[in-house]
């Protein structure tokens, strides 16, 4: 059975590709074209992904002969239909790239067009998270329009309520402490100090980031300190633990915005999602972010987050204006129409941060605007054709640690040989 | 139904023709056989016995699904003896298929055998038994894993008030996982396989029972000598049913654990899935699956080839 469905899944997606490819013989413009151009561009869940068609407009309206045809693809299956839609010489212009290893792949092939010149001039030079997309002889085939990094939310009338002074740059030995005072109650009614989300980059990827670690690299000992305060949050009550928030499926945006939990790790596109709940009138929570933790002695503020691209299909059928568009999303007018939905654009400047902190619902304070200016951001999981692997046997002894069922040193040893052993 | 994989099927060649018959004539009855089947059969041979094909094929081969495959030889196969994770979904898978086949049956017999009275409201009691099959998965999977939350689950409350004092962990525990899941599916299938036991059971003679109450024998007695004879067939097709479905299992393992904690409940449908799709590995991917093929299709037939033996005695 399974076996019929993958390779029904592989028929699925050579037919799905079929009629692609046959719109992709349509027109053979050159470069320099004059007249009204219909731009298309890849994008995910369209409806509940507000940044795009804010950019849309806005370029719409800077570029009146230019109209653009997203072509709207389900979030979760969008690397998937991606990939296909290249293999099979698809010429959407514009490819939107969800996450780092995918875009590399889809370079490496030759797949995508070099943009070297928008990223190496002008504002392209200043987007944060632009690392991640240099490619081998210093070439860039995509550009960040969005880079999310993560930051430590809290509930301030929770904070107010037990009495604690708003979080700023906090270790963790200084966190802990405080996500224990913030517990309180019990049972249904139970308000923790933390909750930390069973992702495993919320220990792995923030230790990584914070020591130096290399998480491809088959020597996980890094990771000990930041599992310790993992475990002792759990054992001390002062988070949900582990087993119940995966048998229960909990989603940290409940638990935050009802007022569950009084501090939360997450990434910055949390914002975007608060704001428009709020708007919505489903949560009416008071929230301020600082900081990720950090490690005791480091003068610096690290964490870790993704950015999100946009790149130029080498068959793109108009690919001055695939360029331009792009020039246009990662520049100062782009950021400005991301900001405007509260999503935070790979460009940061003064008056993006003053225009992002003056949208409604936003905090004001000086602590949550500083917050917001992490020193240093570091990729959550470094690009290889390795990654997808090492993933999934670190996420494997990562529920073991947190479950229990394994000794932390047994684990970081068995991640290490598993590593060695099984990925090749 | 049961008669379908019981019966030797009617050999063509067994269909007596005439001599006499005009040849042409008989090419045009096979022409219209062939045009009633072939819908179906075109069905069949695009969306399943093409992939089935090319996969066998595959698994010989080195392919990411986009590139030109390569061929390899036995390397997917001498991967696989040294794939630590494969293995552990092999073993998991066994596990599953030891613990779910004998159970749904006991449960679908046990079942059949209450509601096959004339009582009131057994109409009622029939449906609610088969509720759970119609239920979607994703739901089962979902409603048990809260059930068996090791603090607030029923479950463990229900332990706890027959005096367990250490109930287990149950999906958050590596021990305990892989029953949770077992206890889980043999509740959604159980209804479907009763309604199997039920028509088994409908379609013995009551004169054998009347013959053997005569001849003296107990309930007990003719439970063994009369009811368990007479199911036979019925036993065997969903023996057969229960352990292609076993090793087979993929949604409810994906949503209810999702083959955690670890690698506690991972089994070899979700590590195909895994290699195949996640990681674009199909060759890979198409070997482990023909090892799976293998292992199901040596299963039926040494399970045919035992009820044969059983029947000509």
């Amino acid at each position: 059975m399974i076996r019929r469905r993958m390779l029904a899944a592989v028929g699925v997606v050579l037919a799905a590709a079929l009629p692609l490819a046959a719109c992709g013989s349509g027109g053979d413009e050159t470069s320099a074209e004059s007249g009204p151009v219909t731009l298309t561009v890849s994008v995910w869940n369209l409806k509940d992904t507000p940044e795009f068609q804010a950019l849309f407009d806005a370029f719409q309206k800077a570029n009146p002969d230019i109209t653009i045809k997203p072509v709207d693809i389900l979030a979760a299956d969008y690397p998937t239909k991606v990939t296909t839609m290249l293999a099979a010489g698809d010429s959407t212009d514009v490819i939107t790239m969800k996450n780092v290893t995918d875009y590399a792949r889809y370079a490496s092939r030759g797949q995508l067009k070099d943009i070297t010149s928008l990223a190496t001039t002008g504002d392209g030079a200043k987007l944060a998270g632009l690392d991640a997309f240099k490619q081998e002889g210093g070439k860039y085939y995509a550009l960040p329009y969005r880079q999310d990094f993560w930051v430590l939310y809290y509930n301030k009338k929770l904070f107010d309520a037990a009495k604690q002074p708003y979080p700023g740059n906090l270790t963790w030995d200084q966190y802990a402490d405080l996500a224990k005072k913030l517990t309180s109650g019990s049972g249904q009614s139970k308000v923790y100090g933390t909750y930390q989300h069973t992702w495993r980059s919320v220990v792995q990827a923030i230790s990584a980031a914070q020591t130096g670690g290399d998480q491809l690299g088959g020597d996980y000992s890094f990771f000990a300190d930041q599992y310790k305060t993992a475990l002792a949050l759990q054992d001390a009550g002062a988070t949900l633990d582990f087993g119940t928030a995966v048998t229960q499926k909990t989603g940290y945006a409940s638990m935050f915005e009802t007022g569950k939990t009084a501090m939360l790790p997450m990434g910055t596109w949390f914002i975007a999602k608060i704001l428009a709940d709020k708007k919505a009138g489903s949560t009416d929570v008071d929230w301020g972010i600082a900081p990720m933790p950090q490690r005791t002695g480091s003068d610096k503020v690290t964490t870790f987050g993704s950015p999100t691209a946009f790149a130029v299909n080498k068959n793109a059928k108009h690919a001055a204006a695939a360029q331009k568009f792009i020039e246009f999303a990662t520049g100062a007018q782009g950021a400005a129409a991301i900001t405007a939905v509260g999503v935070v654009p790979a460009l940061r400047t003064d008056e993006m941060r003053t225009a992002y902190f003056g949208l409604t619902g936003m905090p004001t304070d000086d602590g949550s605007k500083k917050a917001f200016a992490p020193d240093i951001v570091n990729l959550e999981m470094p690009v290889s054709d390795k990654t997808s692997k090492i993933d999934t046997i670190l996420n494997e002894e990562h529920q073991l640690i947190m479950t229990k069922q394994k000794a932390l040193d047994a684990a970081i040893a068995e991640m290490g040989s598993r590593v060695k052993n099984e990925v090749n | 139904m049961s008669d379908l994989l019981t019966a030797a099927p009617p050999r063509a060649e067994a269909a007596p023709s005439p001599p006499s018959a005009h040849p042409r004539r008989r090419w045009r009855t096979t022409l219209v056989g062939w045009s009633f089947i072939l819908p179906n059969f075109l069905g069949f041979a695009v969306l399943t016995l093409a992939p089935v094909i090319t996969a066998f094929a595959l698994s010989f081969m080195d392919w990411d699904a986009f590139s030109t495959p390569e061929w390899t030889g036995l390397k997917n196969f001498q991967r696989l003896l040294r794939d630590e994770s494969t293995k552990v979904a092999l073993k998991n898978t066994v596990y599953y298929a030891l613990g779910h086949v004998p159970l749904t049956m006991l449960a679908a017999l046990g079942l059949a055998l209450l509601l096959n009275r004339r009582i009131g409201g057994v109409g009622f009691f029939r449906a609610a038994a088969f509720f759970p099959y119609i239920t979607s998965m994703v739901a089962v999977a979902i409603v048990w894993n809260m059930l068996f939350h090791p603090e607030f689950g029923p479950v463990n409350q229900l332990l706890h008030v027959i005096g367990v004092t250490d109930a287990p962990g149950w999906t958050t525990t590596t021990a305990w996982a892989m029953p949770a899941v077992i206890v889980t599916s043999v509740w959604r299938d159980m209804g479907y396989y009763m309604v199997l036991y039920l028509a088994g059971l409908q379609a013995i003679p009551q004169e054998y029972y009347e013959a053997a109450k005569v001849d003296g024998a107990n309930a007990w007695q003719r439970f063994r000598a009369v009811t368990l004879p007479g199911l036979r067939p019925v036993t065997f097709l969903v023996l057969i049913l229960l352990t292609v479905q076993s090793f087979k299992v993929f949604d409810l393992i994906v949503v209810m654990t999702d083959g955690g904690p670890g690698r506690a409940t991972l089994v070899l449908s979700q590590q195909i899935y895994r290699i195949g799709i996640v990681e674009g590995e199909f060759g890979y991917a198409s070997a482990i699956s023909l090892v799976l093929f293998l292992l199901v299709l040596i299963l039926t037939v040494a399970q045919f080839w035992f009820n044969n033996r059983r029947e000509r005695r």
